[in-house]
């Protein structure tokens, strides 16, 4: 082989890859229009951007994937915790990660500027990525998620409990979060009709608690979780 | 040193150095906040974001002066020429620096970009930009009133211009996520898979042909087909970063193809090294130099090309993508490719500068076996780690923070490495700033 040969492998080589590049990304702007819903990237959307930028959230949690690795992937938080979650979190991560082993800075945002946050989390939910992360997809579950569908008829109760989210909050046998206190053994301290209060609206129970009132929870369900939890001894 | 201007490379060479050194100091202040549990009043104010954002800038403006003092120092040898301005080259360094040092005081008090490693905020990003332009004029006039082109020499203006354009595209702010991060990858990936490559491979001949006194045609040679191949694989490589962004899925086919052809390069680039070194025509006065030399091309090849190619393919990828398996990578081949790269253009350049025939390499034996064992040990813990990861938290599907306490021993255990990396570097600092010629042997 001779330098001549040589340099026209170098410029073969970058000329080729170069414009199969450009021309995959011309392409690729014109799918991101329906991949990633342009139609629904709002002001607010922007704007979420903006604060999600602004507190440098990304140098500890991975967002698609990337950023630090120091904290959880937030592409399906919504998804994943809810608008409440990432309310409650944004708002207090002192006091929510008070047990946990890795904190989280409070900011001190403002309710308006997390709610641009969970405008922006829910347009990235939504974006058709090839259904990533695999621990959040919808259609793949998790060989936990499995556990739980085949527990579901055995106890409907501790379904309810872990598809509603109390577990974010509450803990059982130390799994689960801390913002609230443990339910372990919680039938031996109260009765199943406090329980159930404590369910649906804990204000009635106990005015200075956090936990939000749980309207939204249909009669049934309500009924299995509190069954659930009232045989907890 | 045959030219007075070369002297200033020095200069780029010793901040360079500082600059490792706080790199790596709040590397280690990272590995605690994964060992241990920073107190809640120390997250407020300086929280592991702040220090990440100032751990990975460090390493790209250490890196970035490295490039830049090997540059200047390699220019004027090529050419044969004093270099155009070294007035130029002294204010470039200090708006460089000074522009660094804001960014980094200004994370602390929360002004950033808030992208990761792209943290600098816009108006430090102008500064950035007149200090290439200052840098490129310099070199580019250098080579035009010399009226001499080497492929070395081109490669290294080529490479630099190349990084230049590319960070231009770091800058603006995008609405759309998706095209945010389709553009972020231009500047990082086409960074180190592509213009950053192309100065290593321009240093790496260079030094070689200096070392080993292998015909320049050969090497020259070879460096052609590698920075083919390098652009060939890297360029439409990039995609293995657009898997899951919400880009069409035929990213997938490009993707994974390209990005597992991208090994190809960097094991032509070591079997070359290797082969110019057997093939020497020169007596070895300087071991180390050498060592560094293979020590690179030989990390290179494990840290990007191995350690790369394990979780590019898409199948892979899926459950590695942003767990500690990344990590474990960028890692190792930071240092493999550009850490040793900049340490073999010091090594080779400073005992010149300084006018040391054979240098005394105790010191920095030790600082380079030491920092490469620590290192190619934290790729495998990080790797571990990761690995867990992926299994715990992306199959088993428990929670995050689950996944991390599996992870707990290995955080650990890279804390230890770490403390070890430091004071291999330190040693390696110390014998660069301080070094004396060797006692005559018998």
């Amino acid at each position: 082989m001779t330098k001549k040969l040589a340099f026209w492998i170098f410029l073969a080589g970058t000329i080729s890859s170069s414009a199969l590049f450009l021309w995959l990304t011309l392409d690729t702007h014109r799918q991101v229009e329906v991949l990633a819903n342009v139609d629904k990237l709002s002001e607010r959307v922007v704007a979420g951007k903006r604060v999600f930028e602004k507190y440098n959230c990304n140098d500890c949690h991975t967002i698609l994937g990337f950023g630090g690795y120091y904290a959880p992937d937030l592409t399906k938080v919504i998804r994943r915790i809810g608008e409440g979650g990432v309310q409650l979190i944004v708002k207090m991560p002192d006091k929510t990660f008070a047990g946990s082993r890795r904190k989280m800075p409070n900011q001190g945002l403002s309710d308006e500027e997390i709610g641009r946050l969970i405008a922006f989390f829910t347009w990235i939910g939504n974006i058709d990525n090839g259904d990533w992360p695999p621990q959040d997809s919808a259609t793949r579950l998790s060989r936990k998620e499995r556990r739980i569908v085949a527990s579901t008829a055995l106890s409907p109760g501790a379904a309810v409990f872990k598809a509603q989210g109390c577990m974010h909050c509450h803990a059982l046998q130390k799994r689960g979060g801390t913002a609230g206190p443990p339910l372990d053994g919680i039938a031996r301290r109260r009765s199943p009709k406090e329980i159930m209060h404590s369910v649906v609206n804990h204000a009635d129970v106990d005015q200075d608690a956090a936990m939000k009132p749980r309207k939204d929870l249909s009669g049934t369900e309500v009924e299995a979780v509190t069954l659930f939890l009232a045989n907890l001894k | 040193m045959e030219y007075r201007s070369q002297k200033i490379a020095h200069w780029y060479f010793k901040i360079a150095l500082l600059l490792f050194v706080l790199q790596v100091i709040v590397g280690l202040w990272l590995a605690v906040n994964y060992s241990f549990t920073v107190p809640q009043w120390i997250v407020d104010k300086f929280s592991f974001a702040t220090a990440r954002a100032i751990h990975t800038n460090l390493l790209v403006l250490w890196m970035l002066l490295g490039f830049m003092g090997g540059t200047y120092y390699i220019v004027p040898e090529e050419t044969g020429s004093e270099i155009f301005s070294p007035k130029l080259a002294w204010i470039q360094l200090v708006a460089l620096v000074a522009t660094g040092v804001v960014a980094l005081i200004g994370f602390v008090f929360g002004w950033t970009q808030g992208r990761p490693l792209l943290e600098i905020p816009r108006p430090l990003d102008l500064v950035i930009v007149i200090g290439a332009l200052i840098f490129l004029f310099n070199v580019g006039m250098t080579m035009i009133k010399a009226k001499k082109w080497t492929a070395i020499q081109g490669t290294l203006l080529g490479g630099m211009l190349f990084l230049a354009l590319l960070y231009l595209f770091g800058i603006p702010f995008y609405k759309n996520a998706v095209i945010d991060w389709y553009y972020w990858w231009w500047v990082i990936h086409l960074w180190v898979e592509g213009a950053w490559e192309l100065v290593t491979a321009a240093i790496l001949a260079f030094v070689l042909i200096k070392l080993t006194g292998v015909e320049r045609q050969v090497v020259e040679k070879w460096l052609y087909v590698e920075l083919g191949l390098f652009l060939f694989t890297g360029i439409v490589g990039t995609g293995h970063h657009y898997y899951w962004i919400g880009a069409p899925s035929y990213w997938l086919w490009f993707g994974g193809i390209f990005s597992a052809l991208e090994p190809l390069p960097i094991l032509l680039m070591m079997i070359d090294t290797m082969m110019h070194v057997k093939q020497r025509k020169l007596k070895i006065k300087n071991p180390l130099t050498w060592t560094i030399a293979i020590g690179c091309a030989v990390l290179h090849m494990i840290g990007a090309g191995v350690l790369g190619f394990m979780h590019t393919l898409p199948q892979i990828n899926y459950y590695t993508h942003g767990s500690q398996v990344t990590v474990s990578h960028g890692h190792l081949a930071f240092f493999g490719a550009y850490a040793l790269l900049n340490l073999l253009i010091f090594y080779f350049a400073v005992p010149q500068l300084k006018g040391i025939k054979v240098y005394d390499d105790r010191r920095g034996k030790i600082g380079f076996w030491t920092m490469s064992t620590a290192m190619t040990l934290m790729a495998i813990t990080f790797g571990i780690a990761g690995v867990i990861q992926a299994y715990v938290e992306r199959v088993l599907g428990m929670g995050y923070m689950t996944a991390q306490s599996y992870m707990q021993l290995w955080f650990a255990v890279t804390l230890v490495l770490g403390v070890i990396f430091f004071i291999g570097l330190l040693f390696t600092v110390a014998d660069l700033f301080t070094m004396r010629p060797a006692k005559a042997q018998k």
